[in-house]
């Protein structure tokens, strides 16, 4: 739980309009990726949906019931932050009791004397203490508890404010790219380890990054949003393997998808440079059209055996490599034609920069694009 | 390590070597020498002069008399009369101050409409010259015209001796000075207040705490730091505050707001006791110094404490 | 119902808000008022809340009458002799503070803090001998002088912490060009931290607008009285109306008023930059 459906979310700062009519349906237990770049509204939809932020037109429904007004702690979520909000002036086992004491606090309990009394009783009650202790045996920071957040190194805060969302055992978890302070190593190490929280705890996760590797490997759905605007919703896979549009296209995937504008017909397409090659099944229209092929089916042959292209430059990665290349002109001069395209090869490359080789296409890997609407076709 | 020959070698480097070490004090030299002449020597005069029975009439005569002085003083009611007369006064302001000020900062902190304007006539009280506060207030205290007095005789409630009566002096000088520092209190907290990161809110408002709550548990520990020096800072100024407190009531009525720097100035000028005065003053002196040192103190635990 | 509560909530917090504002104002305004009013309504009929718009014009000949343009120049007098003196000597001594490691900079820090502490009536008597032994008595240019002892201290404070928050490194690369440290602090120090400046400067000249206790004790003639002491003679007298005192007082605090909001945000930063710790 819960089953979450998005009805033509809107949201406006004064008169800029930074969410554009977000409608989707999400099933209970997914784990939801918001995938997109700086600015593109990720960032702002997630407070929206644990309500730290009102909509200006929509509505969000968690299990069929409106939760358009409701504050935070009445939707039962948690809310990891990117910056960790950690309450500074607490112990780390105060910094998870919190939610717990709040849960149980009183309006009269605001009373000057009675606040510090009421708390302290509060926090040392036994079952706050069996909650916390608990998650905090879950997420190794036993031996933190009576420590300050200003003491702890960046993995360790990450994993308390972790904590603190887990004791509230919310029904919807909400992540605003929490990974993204830390250093890569950590990132890969911290990434497993939400992914194992999400399959021990069996909840909706719906977590924020513009990092593309990151939710390719978590997400069990994906929305890729540009802009404001939905771009894509779907799988892993089936936002690889059929990007909705260029934009997709070339966010997801590292390297990116390569776009060659081509003027296709039949089975047959001619490339920037003025040579033909036969794909492998009838292009999806006629004319000029925008062609997708990602790397790794881009394969370097010997120079006359394919599509002549030059080696702008070669990145040896060690498993793989990624070669830089550039058609050339079939008018005889030798002219490099169109923007670089990118291929991906196994092992070091025996290719050198400055190399004429040939270039050859996975049959069927083919993607099309309609030139003026970006958007995919079949 | 310089050896004579290194030094006749590089002439150059060696002298810029002492110059490097005598720069910095030719940066604080005028500004030392300044204070040294124009309050360290008066200072040291004013100490010297305790300890004699110096009179107006003859300000630079005047016979050693020990801790004569002194003596009197500690055991002369009017001396301590001032003495709590003044801890009362400071007292008062620092924590009406910073609990008004406190406040307004916190209420001034959301944006609203015309939040800069509002801001600014909040701070106008500050900016108002003491002279000026003196006067105003004077004005409005008046027992038969002023306005206070006219608006309880609307009410029906009748006239208040508000500088004339002695259960009320004090609190009417106080309240002119709360209306003149407290903005500064405000202004302190809310630069503190914005220092507070805004995912801190949020994540308190996720983890279910009300307006107050969120106060209490985050926002408060915070600005702790900076309240604690705010709160010297109104303690050692109200120990020394006078145009406000000589011009309202001039010491009286029958000496409740007779605070120290008064009771100096009534001893110099009034009484011609220019040795006696001297005395006093180092006494407040030390009082300011005594709360400075509490305050290092209790900081010092406090930010302990905190980082742990 | 989370609503009502949330409305009820913005609403208790405007009505205080508006509180406060009234407070804050009221005696400024009441003292435009008053300067509108006639003595006969002020003790006798009763001072209205209006203010007689219509008498505006008679104010400044009345100001003339009392000669408050001439104290006032003497107060403007003092302020800005205060704030220039208090500006060299601060820069430097600041940034002496900010840059160097030497021994007894805790004292000097200490010394320069000890003066906020010094009731200034503790030094009337001894200041008084001094200047009467220079001849400073009854002399404005004697009253800058112990002003700016105490105001000073407050500019090396501001100016101090906003030195501190400009990286050593851009100094370094200036001497690396041959820029000599006196020329470091003019060239590059200044330029940068002029918004503390200014406040440093605001509270300077405030401090000298302020000025009433050795006004009162060191000064003699008449023409010499800043607008303070001024004020405060008039309120005494029974020959001068209260309307005119009030005018006065209000003309008194204009000028600071006005720097006052001009620069509050940068006193406001630069006052509490060593203070804050977030």
């Amino acid at each position: 739980m819960p089953h979450i459906s998005f009805q033509e979310v809107t949201k406006n700062f004064g008169k800029s309009t930074v969410i554009h009519g977000f409608s989707a349906e999400i099933d209970d237990g997914e784990f939801l990726v918001l995938l997109g770049p700086s600015g593109c509204g990720k960032s702002t939809m997630l407070r929206v949906i644990a309500g730290l932020a009102d909509m200006s037109s929509g509505a969000i429904e968690f299990d069929g019931k409106i939760i358009n007004g409701l504050e935070p702690k009445e939707r039962k979520i948690a809310f990891v932050f990117q910056s960790y909000a950690l309450y500074p002036h607490m112990s780390v086992y105060d910094n998870i009791a919190f939610p717990l004491i709040m849960d149980r606090f009183k309006p009269w309990y605001h009373v000057p004397i009675i606040n510090s009394i009421a708390r302290r009783i509060l926090r040392n009650t036994a079952e706050v203490k069996s909650k916390v202790e608990e998650v905090a045996h879950m997420l190794e920071l036993e031996p933190m508890l009576t420590r300050r957040p200003r003491t702890l190194s960046g993995g360790q805060r990450q994993r308390v404010a972790v904590a603190r969302a887990l004791v509230r055992d919310p029904d919807l978890y909400l992540l605003d790219e929490p990974l993204s302070n830390l250093d890569a190593k950590l990132r890969t190490q911290m990434r497993s380890e939400i992914t194992d929280l999400y399959k021990k705890v069996k909840k909706s996760f719906i977590y924020v990054t513009h990092d593309q590797v990151e939710a390719m490997t978590m997400a069990t759905k994906m929305i890729v949003m540009n802009d404001g605007e939905i771009r894509q919703i779907g799988s892993p896979e089936e936002v690889y393997h059929s990007p909705a549009d260029t934009f997709v296209a070339k966010f997801i995937g590292s390297p990116p998808m390569n776009i060659v504008a081509v003027t296709a017909s039949g089975t047959a397409a001619e490339l920037p440079n003025g040579e033909k090659i036969s794909l492998g099944s009838e292009a999806p229209k006629t004319g000029a059209v925008l062609m997708g092929v990602r790397p790794e089916h881009v394969r370097v042959v010997a120079a006359k055996k394919g599509v002549s292209a030059v080696v702008e430059s070669v990145e040896n990665l060690g498993a793989e490599s990624i070669l830089a290349l550039k058609f050339v002109s079939q008018n005889g001069d030798s002219e490099e034609v169109g923007s670089k395209i990118l291929a991906k090869v196994g092992g070091s490359s025996v290719v050198r920069a400055g190399d004429t080789v040939g270039v050859e296409f996975e049959p069927s890997a083919f993607r099309w694009f309609d030139v003026d609407s970006q958007l995919a076709v079949d | 390590m310089l050896t004579d020959q290194m030094k006749a070698k590089h002439p150059r480097i060696f002298r810029s070597r002492a110059r490097t070490r005598l720069l910095p004090y030719l940066f604080m030299g005028p500004a030392m020498l300044y204070i040294a002449i124009f309050v360290m020597i008066p200072l040291g005069r004013g100490i010297q002069l305790s300890f004699t029975d110096t009179k107006l009439i003859n300000p630079q005569g005047g016979d050693p008399i020990g801790v004569q002085n002194y003596a009197e003083l500690l055991t002369s009611e009017r001396f301590w009369n001032s003495f709590v007369v003044t801890v009362s006064y400071s007292a008062a302001i620092v924590i009406f101050s910073l609990v008004l000020g406190t406040l307004s900062a916190v209420l001034i902190n959301r944006s609203f409409r015309g939040r800069a304007l509002t801001r600014a006539v909040l701070t106008l009280p500050y900016a108002t010259p003491n002279v000026a506060v003196a006067l105003i207030f004077l004005w409005m205290y008046n027992q038969s015209s002023g306005i206070f007095n006219e608006s309880l005789s609307v009410l029906g409630i009748g006239e208040v001796g508000w500088l004339g009566d002695p259960d009320y002096g004090l609190f009417s000088v106080i309240v002119a000075t709360l209306w003149k520092v407290t903005p500064f209190v405000m202004l302190v907290v809310v630069a503190a207040l914005q220092s507070v990161p805004e995912e801190l809110y949020e994540a308190s408002r996720v983890d279910g705490a009300d307006v107050l709550s969120t106060f209490r548990a985050i926002v408060l520990p915070h600005l702790m730091p900076t309240i604690r020096v705010v709160a010297l800072l109104m303690t050692i100024w109200s120990i020394r505050r006078f145009e406000i407190i000589y011009l309202l009531t001039g010491g009286g009525p029958v000496e409740t707001t007779n605070v120290l720097v008064i009771n100096i100035y009534q001893q110099a000028f009034q009484s011609q006791k220019l040795g006696m005065a001297a005395a006093i003053g180092v006494l407040g002196l030390l009082l300011s110094l005594a709360v400075t040192a509490v305050f290092f103190v209790l900081d010092r635990r406090a930010s302990l404490a905190e980082s742990q | 119902m989370k609503n009502i509560r949330k409305f009820a909530a913005i609403f208790t917090s405007r009505l205080v808000l508006i509180g406060f504002v009234l407070v804050a104002a009221f005696p400024i305004y009441w003292m435009f008022n008053t300067s509108l009013a006639l003595d006969s309504e002020l003790f006798g009929t009763g001072q209205e809340f209006l203010p007689h718009l219509e008498r505006v014009g008679e104010v400044p000949q009345k100001l003339e009458d009392v000669g408050i343009f001439g104290l006032l120049a003497n107060s403007a007098f003092i302020a800005t002799g205060v704030t220039v003196l208090s500006f060299i000597l601060a820069v430097m001594a600041a940034y002496g503070l900010s840059r160097f490691k030497f021994h007894g900079k805790g004292i000097f820090g200490f010394v320069l803090f000890s003066t906020q502490m010094m009731p200034e009536a503790l030094l009337v008597v001894p200041l008084f001998a001094l200047f009467a032994t220079f001849g400073l008595l009854n002399s404005l240019t004697g009253l800058v002088l112990a002003n700016t002892a105490f105001s000073m201290p407050v500019a090396v404070f501001i100016i101090k912490t906003a030195i501190d928050k400009i990286p050593y490194e851009i100094e370094e690369s200036a001497r690396v060009d041959g820029c000599s440290p006196a020329g470091q602090l003019g060239m590059i120090v200044v330029p940068l931290v002029l918004p503390s400046l200014a406040a440093a400067a605001v509270i300077n000249f405030f401090d000298g607008w302020n000025e009433f206790l050795f006004a009162n004790t060191f000064i003699r003639q008449q023409e010499l009285w800043p607008a303070s002491v001024g004020l405060a003679q008039f309120m005494g007298q029974y020959s001068t109306p209260l309307s005119t005192v009030m005018a006065a007082a209000l003309l008194f605090t204009l000028p600071a008023i006005v720097f006052f909001l001009l620069v509050q945000r940068q006193i406001v930063s630069g006052l509490t930059a060593g203070a804050v710790k977030g």
